[in-house]
């Protein structure tokens, strides 16, 4: 169990020394807690405490790291069942799966589509995190050239599907300096495929049709020497799916079972009777580790990229809206407009009186780092200058000839600087409360 | 090695809602919509029970909308063109309930009146024998002014009436007294604002089983985890006993993520978008599921396909064989 | 049916009536009235009367402790008569008196065993210095240096105006002066700074000054008894300049006006200074030491530093520490030499007047888990115990002081304090600060009338005001939907005395900030709200803070009365301990530097505490079982599902 602030307190000299560069010894104990400090930075910890802290933050799922010729990928770490609680930690990968029946010239051209895939959502990068190559020919000699094709056009980390050991060494063969994951041991070969990837210091996939087979074959895996896993848990739709998933991650952080304590790779497109786009959304939602994709389509692609962004980011971020000028009932050059942050009940409560007054209105949502507008004015963070600098971000003024900008009533103070600020403009101070726009509208708008 | 799956030890349960009444029970619908009674999260049967699907709503209007995707309005043809047979339409889809959302204006620019509503709301009951949802444009005054007629002409037939917001709930509760329907609650995507305006509803006398939780949801790349954590956790409340989170919810993800670009655009867009269709679909849907598997009761949707996609999803996470 | 004699005290009037009947009906029948403010409900307490005899049944005994019940008090309106009985009834100032909890801040009392001669750094002392012959012939100083070793006093700092007149005034004094001094440094250096040398003997004087966001109260003590001579407060002049911090800042940065705050608050400082003056006729030279405390914001525009940067992340102060100036420099009128210090602070939002508070409740020296908080415009807090100690701070604004509410007043003469409504007809009945014709509302008249709006029905759970009853106190004014408290016609000013639903929201923010801040403090270090073993509380709500209202709204916690305190201005009373003793002094010191700051700004986890808490009592009502319980009973069957 994680410690609290107050117990690692207990465990601290207590002398409020400011060494590790916290105010205070229960400052630096709270930062430990939240696993945002780190326990060397205190030079004066005893032994006693090192121990008992350390027992108490090994992750409970251990983290898994490849690494291709460039690009590394790392998943595991996690220490929450609901998003809510803390950040998902490292984001679930996203891979593609070829096969190597395909022709070196067919791969080659697959994976240099597919690697140059970007997709730009709201200022972030978004692509796939790599490769798997499958040993469909059964061939060695025609999977380490199939790997070899795919390496040739691909710097991104790599996952071998090869399921002898023969296989899998080609395939590691056809690398270099790279750290692809094995797949995959299961309760036949699991003994030779230890063994190469032992040798190779390589992560090794574990598969298995039932939870009970899986937590055998990882402990005995583990102590041939093989400690960097991810479990194939052989999923059949989004049932078992969910129950599966929901159960390792439960196990893992609700009942720290070690044998079970690895990443998850899927395959949602390997069952048939089912939309792989709608089990891989379910799989990056809940519990997946690494998502294997039969088909490099972007339509679904980018759905899914986004859709793990989302879950993926800090919940404890204030609730935010793109920064922006909002369209409300279709508004024209001759429309109102009026400012208000971007966090998003504020934003919900001035957009829906808008919406609500019927009238057409252009709505320039500041970015305020996600505050209200009496916090964010408070911290400096919706003053004039930030105003001034969206109206031009967002080319406020091709839109509005008029020139007119209606700013909160809570902000009437800014007005003066915001005439300095946007020396063209005419500033307008509206409503403190959302629920005066329309009266607001009514009377002070009349064109 | 025997792995003991871990269970979740629940005292609560979700609360039952029905929309909807039959003849016996003073109405004239073929069926009824029961959602909620569940005991356990999502789809997880082995550790509570499921007496009810998720159910699919499906959303038409009064009249032809101005301003929805051309990818929606070639898809319904010309049924969108008359609400009762949009309604047919629906039902056709598979829909279980009927949500019907008043416009502010006719096609002609007048303001809608009560006579209209009226009319609509007739023409919809008679095309239809599924339960369905009446609810406003979404302005204050112009909601209190339809819904009311709304009401009376629906009278006993249980409809959920909407949309209460906490400006904006008293009229629509009590013509859901007066007259024997229920109503959404809906609360801009906060959990201590859903239960507060449940609360508020329920201390004007509508019994709890009377009313819909709407706690908001954006689309997907538009703020969907807020609307996902926010459902989450209201769940995660009601089945640990908090007894003002217990409403079944319903959501919205058709109407956002056909408000969204990805939707609604399909030229000027980064080719890395992919094709425009199959993407607008995929919004939806993706929407859709990720909600149902944060606790969604019911979810509003508007393609067709994507009816018949997301039935398929529910159907199989509620079949309890694996 | 049984019929049963009830003789009634001490009026001695007896009725026959049947078994069953309610004590207060049975007084009616004797043609007494027995005043029942909340109409009967059991809820005020007011009705309470003492039984003799056990011919009683007691429906409920919520407003009595067991001691109460023990002693033989019954609540009339709750208790049913079954037996021939005496009974009691008290003067109703006596069970005000009774029900009332808090403490009187009325008459500031030495807060421990004053010994001047170790606690006190400021003295005034006589020399018998030998005068100067011409076989003594050492210099002035040194005659007085070696006067002082006498003392103890081996190193001084001697001010240069006090140089130049040190002849004249040492001849003045025909070689036996008085010399007020102050130690400095180490205790035991032996280091004093010389103030003032007079003919003359006289007690030195000192000011303990807390500047408030909105109200200034300073403390005109005896250095040398210790006692104090008088007390003053006075809303805080730069209130002109904006209500809260955030606004006096950006007030600061804007050309003069750094300076013209500054000003401000001295010239608040100098009527209340004038004030205790003209009570007292002391002489404003005697004041020789002056000790401030406020929030960071305030000190800083006291000292006239620029507060810009407390406001903007990461929120760094000029100086939370700040060595001592003379009040020259400050222009503080008490003695030119004098000096003048300001407590230490510990963060931008958590300042000295919450380190002095801390000191004053308490809670440096409890073993026991305790939350002190200073309800002011800021809501400040601190949860601990002696060993270690979190704080933080949230916005709560001035509504608990009276300002930003249309009636709202200070606790001064013509506040109503108190109050009481009807519930069935609504009608409140109120108690006024030294008894005459309203003026305004003060907190704890606020605290109380949310409170009994609530639990009456005429403000809803969302705080909004239920236009729907059936009486004219109910009404739409020009704020909107508004609760009338006092008709015109009652008030001092001629004028209605209304809650509106602006006020009712700006209360509702205000208790909802300190919730949430107190909930998230204790989740901080993983304690619950339950484990918190006293609950002390500062503020100047008002004379007596009913804890019960207090609950009621969801300000405080529903935990058992008794581990609630109101301390009054906690900040002041701190700074008066710090001026008497230099070891109160150096643990204000200590217990700045040992207090860790918690940034509530810093996640998510407080906003949604504070809209869960924007409520009445709270979103989550099981948090307040004694309130549902309350709530349940004026209230229809729909809402009983809440509780279960």
């Amino acid at each position: 169990m994680a410690l609290t602030g107050l117990e690692i307190y207990k465990l601290l000299p207590q002398t409020n020394c400011k060494d590790c560069n916290y105010p205070t010894c229960l400052a630096f104990a709270m930062k430990l807690a939240a696993k945002q400090a780190d326990l060397a930075d205190c030079p004066h910890v005893s032994e006693e405490a090192k121990t008992k802290l350390a027992e108490a933050s090994a992750p409970p799922i251990r983290l898994l790291e490849l690494k291709g010729s460039e690009g590394e990928f790392q998943v595991g770490n996690e220490t929450v069942l609901f998003r809510h609680e803390k950040t998902f930690f490292n984001r679930c990968g996203v891979f593609l799966r070829l096969q190597d029946s395909l022709s070196a010239d067919e791969l080659k051209e697959k994976v240099a589509e597919a690697d140059a895939y970007h997709v730009d959502y709201v200022g972030i990068d978004l692509y796939l995190d790599g490769f798997a190559i499958e040993a469909a020919s059964g061939d060695p000699k025609t999977f380490g050239a199939a790997v070899a094709a795919v390496a040739e056009k691909t710097k991104r980390p790599l996952i071998l599907l090869a399921a002898t050991p023969d296989l899998a060494k080609a395939g590691i063969e056809a690398l270099d300096e790279t750290r692809p994951l094995l797949y995959a041991a299961d309760a036949d070969n699991w003994e030779a495929m230890a063994q190469v990837a032992k040798e190779a210091g390589l992560p090794l996939t574990v598969r298995a049709e039932t939870l009970d087979e899986l937590a055998d074959l990882t402990g005995k895996i583990k102590e041939a020497g093989v400690e960097d896993l991810a479990l194939d848990p052989s999923l059949s739709g989004y049932l078992d799916s969910l129950h599966k998933l929901t159960s390792l991650r439960r196990l893992a952080l609700k009942e720290n079972f070690r044998p079970l304590g690895y990443p998850v790779i899927t395959f949602p497109g390997s069952t048939e009777s089912v939309d792989a786009a709608i089990l891989a959304a379910e799989q990056i939602a809940k519990y997946g580790g690494l998502i294997v994709l039969d088909e490099f389509d972007p339509s679904t692609l980018y759905a899914l990229l986004v859709l793990r962004e989302n879950i993926y980011t800090n919940p404890q971020k204030p609730i935010q809206v793109q920064p922006g000028l909002y369209e409300i009932n279709d508004p024209d050059e001759n429309s109102p407009l009026m400012v208000t942050t971007n966090f998003s009940i504020t934003y919900f409560s001035v957009a829906n009186e808008v919406e609500g007054t019927g009238r057409p209105a252009w709505l320039l949502v500041a970015d305020a780092e996600g505050m209200s507008v009496l916090t964010a004015w408070a911290a400096g963070k919706f003053d004039a200058e930030r105003i001034a600098k969206d109206v031009k971000t967002f080319n406020v003024a091709d839109k509005v000839p008029h020139h007119k900008i209606i700013i909160p009533g809570h902000v009437a103070v800014i007005s003066g600087e915001l005439e300095e600020e946007l020396p063209d403009w005419e500033i307008m101070v509206g409503p403190r409360e959302a629920v005066d726009i329309a009266s607001y509208l009514k009377s002070m708008w009349t064109t | 090695m025997a792995v003991e799956i871990p269970k979740e030890k629940w005292t609560a349960q979700v609360r039952k809602v029905t929309i909807g009444a039959t003849s016996e029970e003073g109405g004239t619908r073929a069926k009824t919509l029961t959602v909620g009674g569940e005991s356990a999260l999502p789809f997880l049967h082995y550790e509570g029970s499921f007496p009810n699907k998720p159910a699919l709503a499906v959303e038409i209007r009064d009249r032809k909308p101005d301003d929805w995707s051309p990818l929606l309005l070639d898809a319904l043809g010309e049924t969108a063109e008359d609400p009762a047979k949009w309604a047919q339409a629906a039902e056709a889809m598979g829909a279980d309930l009927i949500y019907l959302v008043l416009s502010a204006a006719t096609a002609d620019g007048n303001p809608n009146t009560p006579e209209n509503v009226r009319a609509v709301v007739r023409k919809v009951l008679d095309a239809t024998g599924l339960p369905i949802a009446v609810v406003g444009p979404g302005q204050a005054e112009i909601d209190n002014e339809l819904i009311v007629p709304a009401a009376e002409e629906a009278d006993g037939e249980r409809v959920l009436l909407g949309v209460c917001e906490e400006k904006n709930y008293r009229t629509i509760v009590a013509a859901a007294l007066a007259h024997n329907h229920l109503v959404q609650s809906k609360t801009p995507m906060d959990v201590n604002l859903s239960k507060q305006l449940v609360i508020l509803i329920n201390d004007m006398g509508l019994p709890l089983e009377r009313i819909m939780m709407d706690p908001t949801t954006g689309a997907l790349g538009y703020g969907i985890e807020y609307g996902y954590s926010v459902m989450e956790r209201l769940r995660l409340a009601a089945l640990t006993g908090d007894k003002m989170t217990q409403q079944p919810m319903i959501v919205d993800p058709g109407a956002e993520a056909w408000k969204v670009k990805e939707s609604k655009v399909g030229e000027g867009v980064p080719e890395a978008w992919g094709d425009w269709n199959r993407r607008a679909l995929n919004w939806e849907t993706l929407t859709a599921t990720t909600l149902i598997h944060s606790g969604a009761n019911i979810v509003i949707l508007r393609h067709p396909e994507n009816v018949a996609r997301v039935r398929k999803v529910i159907d199989d996470l509620s079949s309890a064989t694996t | 049916m049984a019929t049963h004699s009830v003789t009634f005290q001490p009026e001695d009037k007896t009725v026959d009536v049947p078994t069953g009947m309610l004590i207060a009906e049975a007084a009616r029948q004797a043609g007494l009235e027995i005043l029942q403010p909340c109409g009967g409900q059991g809820r005020c307490g007011r009705c309470a009367v003492i039984v003799e005899g056990a011919g009683v049944r007691r429906r409920s005994t919520i407003r009595l402790s067991s001691e109460d019940v023990e002693a033989g008090y019954a609540l009339a309106c709750q208790t049913v008569i079954e037996d021939d009985i005496t009974v009691t009834i008290p003067e109703q100032e006596r069970v005000e008196r009774r029900i009332v909890t808090g403490r009187s801040v009325r008459k500031v009392e030495l807060p421990f065993p004053y010994d001047p001669a170790t606690m006190q750094p400021v003295r005034v002392s006589q020399l018998h210095l030998h005068p100067p012959s011409l076989d003594d012939n050492v210099d002035d100083l040194g005659r007085l240096k070696h006067g002082l070793s006498e003392l103890g006093i081996s190193d001084i700092e001697l001010p240069l105006p006090l140089l130049r007149s040190l002849g004249d005034k040492l001849r003045q004094a025909d070689w036996q002066p008085w010399i007020a001094f102050e130690m400095i440094g180490e205790e035991g250096s032996g280091r004093a700074r010389l103030m003032e040398i007079s003919a003359q003997a006289f007690d030195p004087l000192g000011l303990a000054i807390d500047i408030g966001t909105t109200t200034v109260t300073l403390y005109l003590v005896n250095l040398t008894s210790g006692e104090v001579l008088s007390s003053a407060a006075e809303y805080n002049g730069q209130i002109a300049f904006g209500e809260d911090v955030i606004s006096r800042i950006v007030y600061a940065t804007k050309g003069d006006g750094l300076h013209q705050l500054s000003a401000r608050v001295r010239e608040t400082i100098h009527e209340l200074l004038t004030r205790v003056q003209k009570r007292t006729g002391i002489v404003q030279e005697h004041i020789f030491k002056v000790l401030v405390a406020g929030n960071t914001t305030m000190i800083h525009l006291f000292l006239g530093l620029p507060p810009e940067t407390i406001r903007l992340t990461p929120y760094i102060p000029a100086a939370n520490r700040v060595p001592p100036y003379s009040a020259n420099e400050l222009g503080i009128e008490a003695h030119p030499l004098a000096s003048v210090e300001c407590l230490p602070g510990v963060a931008s939002y958590v300042g000295a007047d919450i380190t002095a508070g801390a000191l004053s409740s308490g809670l440096v020296d409890s073993e026991d888990l305790t939350l002190f908080i200073d309800v002011g415009t800021n809501g400040e807090m601190v949860l601990g115990t002696r060993d270690w100690m979190v704080t933080c701070a949230c916005s709560a604004g001035p509504a608990f002081e009276g300002a930003g509410v249309v009636d709202g007043m200070r606790a001064t003469k013509g506040a109503i304090e108190e109050v009481w409504i009807h519930s069935d007809t609504h009608e409140p009945t109120y108690r006024v600060i030294g008894g005459g014709k309203p003026r305004g509302i003060c907190g704890s008249g606020l605290i109380s009338l949310m409170a009994e709006l609530f639990v009456t029905g005429a403000i809803d759970r969302g705080g909004r005001v239920n236009l729907s009853l059936d009486t004219p106190r109910v009404r739409t004014g020009n704020h909107g939907p508004e609760f009338v408290v006092a008709w015109a016609d009652e008030t001092e000013t001629g004028k209605d005395i209304v809650l509106t639903n602006v006020d009712v929201e700006n209360l509702m923010r205000a208790k909802a900030a300190i919730y949430a801040g107190y909930h998230v403090l204790a989740r901080s270090v993983g304690v619950g709200l339950e484990d918190i073993q006293q609950f002390l509380i500062g503020g100047s709500f008002g004379q007596y803070v009913n804890v019960e209202k207090a609950i009621q709204i969801g300000l405080l916690p529903d935990l058992p009365w008794d581990r609630f305190e109101f301390l009054g201005n906690t900040s002041v009373r701190g700074t008066y301990m710090a001026l008497l003793s230099r070891q109160a002094h150096s643990r204000v010191d200590k217990v700045s530097q040992g207090m860790t700051y918690i940034e509530l700004s810093a996640d998510n986890t407080f906003f949604d505490a504070f809209t869960g808490a924007l409520f009445m009592p709270h979103t989550d009502m099981s948090r307040f079982p004694s309130v549902a319980k309350i709530w349940q009973d004026g209230n229809g069957d729909e809402v009983q599902d809440e509780q279960k």
